[in-house]
């Protein structure tokens, strides 16, 4: 019999060799979704070059992204977890509450501005990032910082 | 004249079975999802995302804001493979 494409993806398999040591290894960031997602703003607003140049080279290197971008990908890498680092050392309490609640709100950022509004405080003060959402219009107030959430459920968390 | 309580008991016995079933479904959602309430509206993005929490945490609704992936996560996504027939 010939043999077929593949369709099937059940099988799980796992290598385990390491990259080979040529490739500087930066550890990997160990937050979880909701973290991340708190986060990613500041990550955005510190890191924007980095992550700029490696969307650009991924989109040029035009299927082969993988293995061409790994230098660009070790620098995001490392500038989000510096901004991760900071934000544990400075604000975790604000962090923590923040990501909870978003936890318990399928993820998403619109029922838990209460618990934001702090965190954004703290992070403009210690650590001088602010969070811009990119592609707003200009004249108008951002999402984030107005006084009501449209599609909140509760008016207690919005 | 009265009001007549005694019309109003099968309602709340109605209101009160709903309200039972309503609760013990939403207790049962919580035990299933880690004490949280249960995701809804889940794309592939966050079916990807919760299979790298379940990969870091060992749950599928764990969280942790540690800034190192603990050692051997790097390894840990499978490739997907389906076994030769032949």
């Amino acid at each position: 019999m010939s043999a077929r494409q593949p369709r099937f993806n059940q099988h799980l398999l796992i290598d385990t060799t390491p990259l080979p040591s040529s490739i500087p290894s930066v550890p990997e960031i160990g937050s979880s979704s909701a973290p991340l997602l708190s986060a990613s703003y500041f990550i955005g607003a510190r890191c924007k070059p980095y992550n700029d140049d490696f969307m650009q080279c991924k989109t040029d290197a035009n299927g082969t992204g993988e293995t061409d971008c790994l230098r660009e990908g070790r620098k995001v890498t490392r500038c989000a977890a510096s901004v991760l680092e900071d934000v544990n050392k400075s604000c975790l309490e604000e962090f923590r509450q923040h990501w909870s609640c978003l936890d318990d709100n399928n993820q998403q950022l619109w029922q838990c501005r209460r618990w934001e509004r702090p965190l954004n405080k703290c992070v403009f003060e210690k650590l001088n990032i602010e969070k811009k959402i990119p592609g707003a219009p200009e004249n108008e107030v951002q999402v984030h910082l107005r006084k009501r959430q449209i599609f909140a459920h509760s008016m207690t968390t919005q | 004249m009265g009001v007549p309580f005694e019309a109003f008991i099968p309602y709340a016995i109605m209101l009160g079975m709903f309200g039972f079933s309503g609760a013990a479904l939403s207790k049962l959602r919580a035990m299933q999802n880690g004490g949280k309430r249960a995701r809804h509206s889940v794309d592939t993005w966050d079916r990807q995302m919760m299979d790298r929490d379940r990969r870091l945490t060992g749950f599928l609704r764990g969280q942790t804001d540690n800034v190192r992936a603990p050692a051997g996560f790097e390894l840990s996504n499978p490739w997907r493979i389906e076994r030769a027939f032949i």
